[in-house]
């Protein structure tokens, strides 16, 4: 029966989500512990690994088209259907950040500003991630709420990191006296706060995630 | 304005009892009582055109709809929607009192136009529906030229003379006719494809042709309200469009209500939407945007995504 059969694809997509979100949450986790570990090997595989999120990506932005354009949905599988149309982008942006990390762990000098703790702010991340996929998968708004809530904390932590950088720089603790030196300073200190940056923003992508399941489930755009 | 128009902006949708001890039994098994916890107000913009009261219409034994109370806005389009026999023609028919026409109907309640009651003794059916016209679905032109198609209502209701007793006296209207028939073929963005052929047979037009020519005739009498029951369903997509199209203008200057079972054409054409279910109760009554993304009611909401039935 079409009705059924359309049901039945509007629990397909969500399936296909979430297990697009595992993906890249693994992705994410791997690259961390790829950058805690130092370990290029498994930087190498994040990286070499994102065409394949990119086609699931374009897959299920396909099936989404599809769906609106023969099904025509309205009311609550409408919002099914929209919102995880955004949420596929959310998670395709988050696969990129984890590739921006780990081309981090190949490229930077990282006895430098080894107290900037990347660790506590990628865990924070990676936690405020799953536990926005985890509320999709749930229908759980009150755990949208606090996804959404949780972003604050890691933006101060984010900015705390990167306004410690600055300052050190500032004072010359890191720096050298050599030209060849200070361009090599300049060049880690600008990845990384540009991993600060990108951590901060899959901290956003989280968010935007929860704001799309909170319309999913309630039709509310609080978060959006 | 009257008075009654004045208060009619806080507007609200309910259905009741009928006035029986027993309360009504919704199909979905919950009474009508019950069933009331998940109206919502409904509170538009500017004024009633046509407030229906506590309507109920019987074909016999048959209680077709149920205590319907509901607003219709001025210069707005309403859609009916439901699934067969849930009673939205019915009430469209009430707004013309064109159930006055089946001898089995028997209706109850109250139906105002412009604050004036409308099922009272010695209300003129013709002045009526003159003001409150309608269209059908199936197109049903008269079987003579475009031209007399249009002109035919004005003629009836005295407002053009033709005739040659009219000639005779001077107070020939062959131009205020000719006028008439080209402002209503306008109207209804006919008149670019028939206005070389107004003497042509009405009937030797396409469908979607026949339809735009009943929607001029129902504009030559100057109605305030244009009542129609699935106008596009007897036609293709290029037709519909231009229907959906010429029902968008018209909303500027006329009170469209409009029956379709056509849920992606209430959906584009109409600012409010009206939902009916078995058993003739209206259920949900919001604007457009609020039905088609979040309904209150759940039934409406698995009814509009087919879940229903």
């Amino acid at each position: 029966m079409p009705r059924d059969d359309f049901q039945q694809s509007l629990a397909d997509l969500r399936a296909e989500v979430l297990s697009m979100g595992d993906l890249v949450a693994d992705r994410l986790d791997r690259a961390l512990t790829a950058l805690q570990t130092v370990d290029e090997a498994a930087a190498r595989a994040v990286i070499e690994g994102d065409d394949a999120v990119d086609r699931r990506y374009l897959e299920l932005e396909s099936t989404c088209i599809q769906l609106i354009a023969q099904q025509q949905p309205v009311a609550g599988d409408l919002r099914v259907v929209v919102a995880s149309f955004k949420i596929l982008t959310d998670l395709e942006r988050v696969a990129d950040l984890a590739v921006n990390l780990a081309q981090y762990t190949l490229e930077a000098d990282r006895q430098r500003f080894e107290q900037v703790d990347l660790s506590t702010i990628g865990d924070l991340a990676g936690e405020m991630f799953d536990d926005a996929m985890t509320a999709y998968r749930t229908d759980d708004a009150a755990l949208c709420r606090e996804v959404a809530a949780r972003d604050d904390e890691l933006d101060s932590l984010c900015q705390r990191s990167s306004e410690r950088v600055v300052r050190e720089l500032i004072e010359g603790e890191a720096g050298g006296d050599d030209a060849w030196t200070v361009e090599r300073l300049l060049d880690d200190v600008s990845r990384l706060l540009l991993i600060v940056r990108d951590l901060e923003r899959v901290g956003d992508h989280a968010v935007n995630v929860a704001a799309r399941t909170l319309y999913m489930i309630e039709s509310d755009p609080e978060l959006v | 304005m009257s008075d009654s128009q004045q208060t009619q902006t806080q507007n609200r949708t309910r259905t009741e009892t009928t006035g029986n001890d027993q309360p009504l039994e919704t199909t979905s098994g919950e009474t009508v009582e019950e069933a009331r916890a998940e109206w919502t107000e409904y509170d538009f913009r500017g004024n009633a055109k046509m407030v229906a009261e506590d309507l109920d219409v019987y074909y016999g034994d048959d209680h077709a709809l149920k205590g319907v109370s509901m607003e219709i806005p001025e210069e707005s389009v309403t859609a009916l929607i439901g699934p067969s026999g849930c009673g939205k023609s019915t009430y469209l028919r009430c707004l013309n009192r064109m159930n006055d026409r089946i001898s089995a109907a028997r209706v109850d309640g109250s139906v105002q136009f412009d604050g004036k009651e409308i099922y009272q003794d010695g209300i003129n059916l013709v002045e009526l529906r003159k003001r409150v016209g309608m269209v059908f679905q199936s197109p049903n032109p008269f079987p003579k030229s475009i031209r007399d198609n249009i002109s035919y209502g004005p003629r009836k209701h005295g407002d053009i003379d033709t005739g040659l007793l009219a000639r005779l006296l001077g107070r020939d209207d062959s131009d205020a006719e000719r006028k008439l028939v080209e402002r209503a073929l306008k109207q209804a963005a006919l008149w670019d494809e028939v206005h070389d052929r107004l003497d042509d047979n009405a009937l030797g037009l396409s469908g979607g042709q026949q339809q735009r020519l009943c929607i001029a005739r129902c504009l030559s009498v100057d109605p305030e309200v244009i009542l129609m029951d699935e106008p596009a369903s007897a036609l293709d997509p290029i037709a519909t469009a231009k229907i959906e199209d010429l029902i968008d203008d018209l909303s500027e200057e006329y009170t469209v209500v409009i029956v379709t079972h056509n849920m992606q054409q209430a959906a584009r054409i109409s600012d409010q939407t009206a939902v009916f279910l078995t058993g003739g109760e209206l259920v949900e009554y919001d604007e457009t945007d609020k039905i088609f993304e979040n309904p209150e009611s759940q039934r409406v909401e698995d009814y509009i995504t087919g879940k229903f039935g």
